[in-house]
């Protein structure tokens, strides 16, 4: 008896660290795409963010168009689609992700977490293909990450804007940066690159981009966790003056080279931060949405890929998703000085998918060991 | 013979029921941490105890250590300062309406953290109550920024506004195991003492009389309200944005971490970090279960109706402080709802500035983007506290019937025991919890993700130790010798139950369902891990969303006070209700 409690007890605890999916033949680049025991199902479950592009009007229109029901699974962002596919490998939660970026794209291919979509893409706009145009994720969005600046503040304080990151180091912007950490946050981990790129091809060879991070963080920069924290509690540039909590203590920190431009679309065109776009200081990020290896609903998924890049839905972009459209010729609207603000960038950071999965833990480590 | 043989037919039956009860409430709360763990340490290759060594090692580790402690430590003696005063004032004397003021007192426990920050926020940002006072807790100018200056104490506003937060949270703590002692005890023992030598002066008095008798429920309070400060997430990541706990810093790192060959650092760090939580956790909860049970013997000393009137009405003072602190208290609700209606807007000459409108109510009526409409959100909350009171009453009354045996058994050690074992999940960090969940049940049974009343488990759960707390001591007030006479009547069982014990427990029931609602509706952790599909949110997790959003919009923020405000009003609703009910039953019982 004892024997019989004590197996049942082992069962419990150790079946669910077996896979309950069945691998078939199918390959591609080394992975297995795994079949599921149910596929005619009515609904596409969608792991996202908190995707403002998705309002209820939308997906209804989508449900009435193709007959297929949504239902969100929501993750913190980019890193957290990424970590949840990750731990959910085999048993996957989802039929499409959406808001993975070029900087965890790479990885998802890698872990083999994804599989091959037949959507027919409609022109796409080549600076969203360039990071990757295989056929295993297909780019919906995209933006380049860049410093943002308070000019009043700057102004106020007879600072002038920074024409070198080493300027950044010096006394004078002493306490008066602050960065989301890219341990865990996107936009973070997009600045890092761009930095690594950065000092890579800066004319001193010596030094290499955790020497500033190392300077900055002995210049009392901060480090926060999120996006979120840096813009709207610490940066004085941003529309965080307005939110209770703000201290403005930072002058500058990481955002995208349009957010200017939305605060002056959400400011009836009147903003006060700008963005800082030194060569190789800013990432063109691409957020992409791919079918997930192990979808019960490919049809579905593929019919809400074809939504996403329609010309209706991708081209409010920028109004919806606070990003800019990948359709040829993507532009941000002209109304309250949207396009006017926004600045686009001299020379995007040029760090390759595969380059930044193979690193990246690296990086990650080097960066926690300078700014510690 | 015939009825012997039938009781104990009936009791073997209740025992079994008992034991099994047990049994499921201790394997759902730590297979998902075993799974976890084992995860960990596959993924790792380190053990939990060797895991344990590499602690100061983890890059914040011991940063976070320390300011856990510190902020722990002084949260709990504000929660003292503050309470000890509120809880003799309540308890000594016979107050008009004193369950709707302890309701009130109540309603900050059972707060969502992320509302009660964001309510924090607008009482300590520029233009807010206390920089009206010259109290830059956030911008730290002034005496606050004089006072970082001097001492070299970094962001001591912070720490001051997380202080105040944790002890407006946990003075519902000093009130519920302070109060009762005080009404009580019998007046009878202070008078006396008064008349010997050692009574004549308050010191004395407190020495030989107060200290005794309060000392251990203080310290039950205080002991759980250090307990709470460990926990407290939301308030961490608002207050003192420069700093981490051990909490929210397993929050940063939880996400990467039980990954094969994916940041192994970070799986470490987690089996690392929530190992010493745990530890630390369990020891205090260990710690107040052990000071609880002195408290118990202490209690139930005299009649507390009859106390309080012959006490009468409160003196002045007391109603100074009474009234203050709860003034106090509802501060940081009346922030939100006033946030609610204040919408920033830019003017024609660019100027931002603010108006009053309903803009944010009415969004959260017809939903945000992305978000559902208010009333899809209070629907899916009351639907998890209903089936959480459903599940957990029973659970909770069977589990504190059986503890309370045991004890009569001169089982206390394996009832104390036992009852550490049932707050294993309480001890565990959220990231532990949602880790095994998500890797273990999940790959066990994929398809109870898709099941959309999983949330009520983990509320069940959690809010479970609370339950066999508050149902304890009511079993321990039922006379035995009661029970006996009830059996000799011969009575159907269910009739039998009602005049032994379920009469009796009709008004500790009721406190504990309402428990049960109102922390159903604010629980935020658990619920956030495993609402897997949007159409499920609650109201905590609405709010989280929105106030999660980039706020270009202007609409966003007061959208978000919106729901914010309604999960008050209904929780507030709740705890009032049960109050009127309580009252009912004791009117009918008097």
């Amino acid at each position: 008896m004892k024997d019989r409690i004590f197996s049942l007890i082992l069962l419990l605890l150790f079946a669910p660290l077996s896979g309950c999916l069945e691998p078939v033949t199918n390959t591609n680049d080394g992975c297995t795409v795994l079949e599921t025991s149910t596929s005619n199902s009515s609904t596409v479950r969608i792991l996202t963010y908190d995707i403002t592009a998705f309002s209820q009007s939308m997906l209804d229109e989508f449900t009435n168009s193709t007959g297929y029901e949504v239902e969100l699974i929501l993750a913190d962002d980019a890193g957290g689609i990424l970590e949840q596919m990750l731990q959910t490998q085999g048993t996957p939660q989802s039929d499409l992700a959406v808001g993975l970026d070029n900087t965890y794209l790479q990885t998802a291919l890698d872990f083999c977490l994804l599989q091959p979509h037949s959507t027919v893409a409609p022109s796409l706009d080549p600076s969203a293909m360039e990071p990757y145009s295989g056929t295993y994720a297909l780019p919906f969005d995209q933006g380049d990450v860049c410093l943002n600046v308070d000019e009043h503040g700057l102004n106020e304080t007879e600072r002038t804007l920074p024409e070198d990151l080493w300027e950044l180091t010096g006394p004078e912007w002493n306490g008066k940066t602050s960065f989301p950490s890219p341990v865990t946050s996107s936009p973070g981990r997009a600045f890092m690159i761009a930095t690594i790129d950065y000092f890579e091809h800066d004319e001193n060879e010596t030094t290499n981009a955790f020497d500033w991070w190392n300077a900055m963080a002995e210049n009392d920069a901060r480090f926060t966790s999120g996006w979120t924290e840096a813009y709207e509690i610490h940066y004085s540039g941003g529309y965080g003056e307005w939110i209770d909590g703000h201290i403005g203590d930072s002058l500058l920190t990481v955002s995208y080279c349009h957010s200017p431009g939305v605060e002056a679309y959400y400011s009836g065109n009147s903003t006060h931060s700008t963005s800082i776009t030194l060569e190789r200081s800013t990432f063109h990020q691409v957020e992409y949405a791919a079918l997930t290896n192990g979808a019960t609903n490919v049809n579905g998924a593929n019919a809400f890929l074809d939504f996403l890049l329609s010309e209706e839905v991708n081209r409010n972009m920028p109004e919806n998703n606070l990003m800019l459209s990948v359709l040829e010729n993507p532009t941000f609207p002209d109304t309250d000085g949207y396009s006017w603000h926004t600045d686009t960038p001299t020379m995007n950071a040029n760090v390759s998918m595969e380059r930044i999965a193979q690193d990246m833990e690296t990086w990650l480590s080097q960066w926690q060991t300078a700014t510690q | 013979m015939a009825l012997k043989q039938r009781n104990t037919a009936q009791a073997n039956v209740m025992h079994t029921v008992q034991w099994l009860t047990l049994f499921c409430v201790i394997l759902l709360g730590t297979v998902p941490l075993i799974l976890a763990i084992l995860r960990l340490w596959s993924v790792t290759q380190v053990s939990p105890l060797e895991a344990l060594r590499h602690f100061p090692e983890q890059i914040g580790a011991m940063d976070a250590l320390r300011f856990t402690l510190i902020e722990a430590l002084l949260s709990t003696l504000l929660t003292v300062v503050l309470g000890l005063p509120v809880a003799w004032s309540l308890g000594r004397y016979q107050w008009r309406g004193i369950r709707s003021k302890r309701a009130l007192f109540y309603l900050p426990f059972v707060t969502p953290p992320i509302v009660a920050a964001a309510g924090f926020l607008a009482l300590i940002s520029p233009g807010g109550l206390f920089s009206s006072f010259g109290l830059d807790l956030r911008g730290e100018t002034g005496f606050i920024g004089w006072l970082a200056e001097t001492t070299g104490w970094q962001h001591p506003g912070h720490m001051i506004a997380l202080v105040l937060a944790h002890a407006w949270f946990n003075l519902s703590l000093m009130i519920r195991f302070v109060e009762p002692v005080i009404a009580q005890l019998n007046p009878a023992w202070e008078e006396q003492l008064m008349m010997l030598p050692k009574g004549q002066s308050a010191s004395g008095r407190i020495r030989h009389l107060w200290l005794p008798v309060l000392g251990p429920s203080v310290a039950v309070a205080a002991t759980y309200a250090f307990f709470f400060s460990f926990t407290s997430f939301a308030l961490v990541k608002w207050l003192t944005p420069d700093f981490n706990t051990l909490e929210s810093l397993l929050a940063d790192l939880g996400g990467s971490a039980g990954i094969y060959n994916y940041r192994v650092d970070t799986s470490l760090g987690v089996l690392a970090i929530a190992g010493l939580q745990a530890l630390l956790m369990l020891t205090i909860l260990a710690g107040a279960g052990f000071l609880e049970r002195k408290h118990t013997m202490t209690i139930s000393i005299h009649e507390e109706h009859t106390n309080r009137k012959k006490r009468g009405t409160p003196p002045l003072k007391s109603r100074f402080i009474v009234y203050l602190l709860l003034l106090a208290s509802m501060l940081p609700f009346v922030s939100v709802v006033v946030a609610s209606f204040r919408t920033r807007a830019t003017s024609q000459n660019g100027h931002t500035e603010f108006h009053w409108t309903l803009e944010g109510w009415q969004r959260a009526w017809t939903g945000d983007a992305s978000t559902l409409t208010l009333l899809e959100a209070l629907q899916n909350s009351l639907v998890y506290a209903a089936l959480t009171l459903v599940i957990a009453l029973p659970i909770g009354y069977i589990l504190a019937s059986m503890f309370h045996r045991l004890e009569n058994n001169g089982k206390k050690r394996l009832a104390s025991l036992l009852d550490t074992l049932c707050m294993i999940p309480l001890s565990a960090s959220a990231v532990m919890v949602g880790l095994g969940v998500l890797l273990g049940l999940l790959r066990w049974y994929p398809e109870l993700f898709m099941y959309r009343y999983l949330p009520v488990l983990p509320h069940v759960m959690l809010v479970l130790p609370f339950l066999v707390r508050m149902l304890r001591p009511a079993f321990s007030r039922i006379e035995p010798a009661f029970e006996e006479q009830v059996r000799l009547l011969n009575l159907p069982p269910l009739q039998s139950w009602w005049h032994s014990k379920g009469a009796s427990m009709m008004a500790p029931l009721t406190m504990a369902a309402s428990l049960c609602l109102a922390f159903s509706l604010g629980e935020f952790g658990a619920t956030y891990l495993l609402i897997r599909v949007g159409s499920w949110d609650s109201l905590s997790i609405m709010v989280d969303q929105l106030l999660g959003r980039p706020k270009f919009d202007p609409l966003i923020m007061p959208t978000a006070m919106a729901v914010a405000a309604s999960l008050m009003l209904t929780t507030l609703f709740v705890l009032w209700l049960s109050e009127q009910l309580r009252m009912k039953q004791g009117d009918a019982n008097d």
